[in-house]
């Protein structure tokens, strides 16, 4: 070889490596990584111009200088360097780090750090190579932001949401699922088949067949049964999902509980149609009073004329008996549709409730017993303590009637409710800040819910014709409306019924600002103990001092004593136990000017007649008789 | 004797009424609405009114309030079945408008001839 055929060796070999690099740095220089090397000294040796462009430099101004010089001191030593030191131990590294970037701001990276050994195999240097995944970053975090925003979203929407296999298998079911179908956690409803929450199986099967189509479907309210197999009605809506051999992969539903939507309907119904019976109730009681004083008037003309010898005297007695019971008919009837007149005062509902209480116990078959639960002192409402007693009276005997072919228990008890709580549980308007909450709840046959829907219509009756009148819960709901509260019902067939009485508290007031002493005293005569303690009831509720005796002698007692003479004595009593001659005698011995109110059941008895000719019954008031009457006959008498 | 307006638009309760008081030898006049009552009243001849409150043409309230303008010293006796607010608000009412006695239906008509006596002997005293 020639030192010619050397040098153009040579230079060819010049050009080849030239060619070379040429090549490997434009490869390095375009990649989009940042590629540098790195001594033991921890010094950039060489850098590609993407990693120039980075840190907004040329290669002159970066090679040379440290890695602590580039990053800072602190991330050099606490992120760079424990990485490098591996590397040089022979380890590739690789690890994420977020970096501030001049002009860039934060960007996210990829490091990997290779070993690059010299010929002898000695690490003297690290290829380091760094990409820029902030972009992948930010679309990561993104994607997992909105999976995040999504499942707080579906967990939080009141609307139930399901997944589930084409068979019916729940796969996923959100949180509003779980409560709207009474289910426990998710796990446990992955055993479970939609298919058997349906109420009607073959519903669901049709519902399936019309998702075949891959359309969203809406199927209106269905009726289903929760896991705890109770009754609930919902608006499902479904999609099924194929895959793209048009095979069912899945099928999503949403479930929207309607069952309280569906019984506000139910009620809203309900109470225009009580409404309507009211009315019509209220017209037919105006015709028929119409009626009835021309009845009773000619009969009347009729008694007034026969002799009392006459055997008609006795007929007429009886038609004139048959108009009061008519009367007393649609004086419930009103009461229904909430046209009777009360005297209202500030009572406590566990005082009548007692009463009450005591009444029915004193009626009670052996079988069926009766436990109250009253826990509270004081119950303030403003009612009519006479309509109050009606409304637990009535619930009570309906209670028993429940019971009539079965032994059972009637419980009583009554509680205070917030006001918001009753806005809540009864969705209206509320009238007090606080609510009395009576609950009468029996363990007869109950009732099922075609029953449910009409037991507050009035003449609406199980029990066969001729017994009751079918007004009794009628008359509860008219009350209780008419108060401002508000009565409901639930019931399971054979396991009994429950009611719940609302009435709105009314603040709580001196009943009588007069002194004891100072107040009038009504001696209250009455046989009737307990249809009268209410009465005392309302009478002591309207600030009068009431000394209730059921011995007519007891006026006797009461005269004899200098101090509290009754201002007043109240006479109820049935027509047949009247005393007249007795009491006419009381009075005149003791030359008593005390006025008396007479109270009874009819006026077509001679023994009253007495009386009142007599002088010493100033007022006769025949039953039925509303506090307002009996009230403003007091006023007038004293 | 005292002559007495029955104002009632029900026939058989006004023919009971009047019957009733007929026999007691007072004048009966009628009226079947309240329009009738207070067009062809005849205050010289009348001393005391029985109307019924609910009733077509004028209502009973507007009867008391119109007769007592006409003729302060009338006695009035105002009578009801009932209505949309039930009988005891309108009579309520109509004793506020100056009706001297109330009765709601049905009433015993005795007791009533008896108030009638009372009211009308006052007057005479």
């Amino acid at each position: 070889m020639n030192s010619n055929d050397n040098r153009s060796d040579n230079k060819e070999y010049f050009n080849y490596l030239a060619r070379e690099k040429y090549f490997s740095d434009h490869i390095v220089n375009s990649s989009r990584s940042m590629i540098s090397i790195i001594n033991r000294s921890y010094v950039y040796e060489k850098v590609n111009s993407t990693f120039c462009e980075a840190q907004k430099g040329v290669e002159e101004s970066i090679v040379g200088k440290s890695l602590s010089d580039v990053w800072g001191d602190e991330t050099f030593n606490k992120r760079i360097k424990p990485n490098i030191d591996k590397c040089f131990s022979g380890a590739t590294v690789s690890y994420e780090a977020s970096f501030n970037i001049p002009q860039a701001g934060k960007r996210f990276f990829e490091v990997i750090f290779r070993p690059f050994p010299a010929e002898s195999g000695e690490i003297t240097h690290l290829l380091a190579e760094t990409f820029d995944i902030t972009d992948f970053k930010l679309t990561q975090k993104f994607a997992s932001d909105k999976e995040e925003e999504f499942r707080r979203f579906e967990t939080n929407l009141p609307i139930g949401f399901l997944r589930c296999s084409p068979e019916g298998m729940i796969i996923h079911a959100n949180r509003a699922f779980l409560i709207i179908m009474d289910c426990g956690n998710e796990t446990d409803i992955h055993k479970v088949n939609l298919r058997n929450l349906y109420t009607d199986k073959s519903l669901f099967d049709l519902h399936l067949k019309h998702l075949m189509d891959n359309k969203p479907k809406t199927f209106g309210r269905v009726p289903l049964v929760t896991c705890k197999g109770n009754d609930i009605t919902c608006r499902i809506s479904g999609f099924m999902t194929v895959d793209e051999h048009e095979t069912p992969l899945f099928l999503d539903f949403s479930f929207e509980d309607s069952s309280r939507e569906l019984m506000l309907e139910n009620r809203l119904l309900q109470a225009q149609k009580l409404e309507t019976i009211g009315a019509l109730a209220g017209g037919i009681a105006h015709d028929f009073n119409n009626i009835l004083t021309t009845i009773s008037g000619y009969s009347e003309l009729l008694q007034n004329d026969l002799p009392d010898s006459s055997p008609h005297t006795g007929n007429v007695a009886r038609i004139l008996a048959a108009v009061a019971k008519a009367r007393s008919l649609i004086n419930q009837m009103l009461t229904f549709s909430r046209q009777v007149e009360q005297e209202k005062v500030t009572v406590n509902v566990c005082d009548v409730l007692k009463e009450t209480i005591g009444f029915v116990r004193s009626a009670l078959p052996s079988h069926i017993k009766i436990k109250s639960n009253i826990r509270i002192k004081k119950a303030t409402v403003f009612a009519d303590p006479t309509q109050l007693f009606r409304v637990f009276l009535n619930l009570m005997t309906n209670a028993m009637q429940a019971m009539e072919e079965r032994a059972g228990t009637i419980s009583v008890s009554v509680a205070l409710v917030k006001g918001k709580i009753v806005q809540k549980e009864l969705n209206k308007d509320i009238v007090a800040d606080e609510y009395a909450l009576v609950t009468v709840r029996d363990t007869g046959k109950g009732m099922d819910t075609s029953l449910l829907r009409r037991i507050f219509e009035p003449f609406f009756t199980t029990r066969e014709v001729g017994r009751g009148s079918g007004l009794g819960l009628s008359v509860v709901h008219g009350i209780v409306t008419e108060m401002g509260g508000e009565v409901m019902v639930s019931s399971k067939l054979n396991e009994g019924s429950v009611f719940y009485v609302y009435l709105p508290l009314s603040k709580d007031f001196e009943i009588s600002h007069m002194s004891p002493e100072a107040r009038r005293r009504i001696l209250f005569i009455t046989g009737n103990r307990y249809e009268s303690r209410i009465l005392t009831l309302a009478l002591e509720s309207a600030g009068y001092d009431i000394t209730q005796s059921s011995d007519p002698n007891h006026l006797e007692k009461m005269l004899s004593g200098t101090k509290n003479k009754p201002n007043l004595v109240l006479y109820m009593i049935e027509s047949e136990q009247i005393r007249t001659d007795d009491l006419i005698e009381q009075f005149s011995l003791h030359d008593i000017r005390i006025p008396c109110i007479l109270i009874t059941d009819s006026n077509q008895m001679q023994e009253e007649e007495k009386l009142v000719t007599s002088g010493i019954v100033k007022e006769h008031l025949i039953k039925p008789v509303s506090l307002r009457e009996i009230l403003s006959a007091i006023k007038a008498s004293i | 004797m005292a002559g007495i307006l029955i104002v009632e638009d029900e026939n058989d309760l006004r023919e009971m009424l009047k019957v009733s008081l007929s026999r007691r030898k007072y004048t009966v006049l009628e009226a079947s609405n309240g329009k009738d009552a207070i067009v062809h009243f005849k205050p010289a001849v009348t001393d005391l009114v029985i109307t019924d409150l609910i009733m077509p043409e004028e209502d009973g309230l507007k009867v008391i309030m119109r007769l007592r303008e006409i003729k302060p010293s009338i006695k009035i006796i105002a009578i009801s079945g009932g209505g949309k607010a039930g009988p005891a608000s309108y009579l309520n009412l109509a004793k506020a408008l100056g009706a001297d006695a109330v009765y709601s239906k049905p009433f015993s008509v005795n007791e009533m001839i008896k108030k009638i006596g009372e009211m009308l002997n006052v007057e005479q005293g």
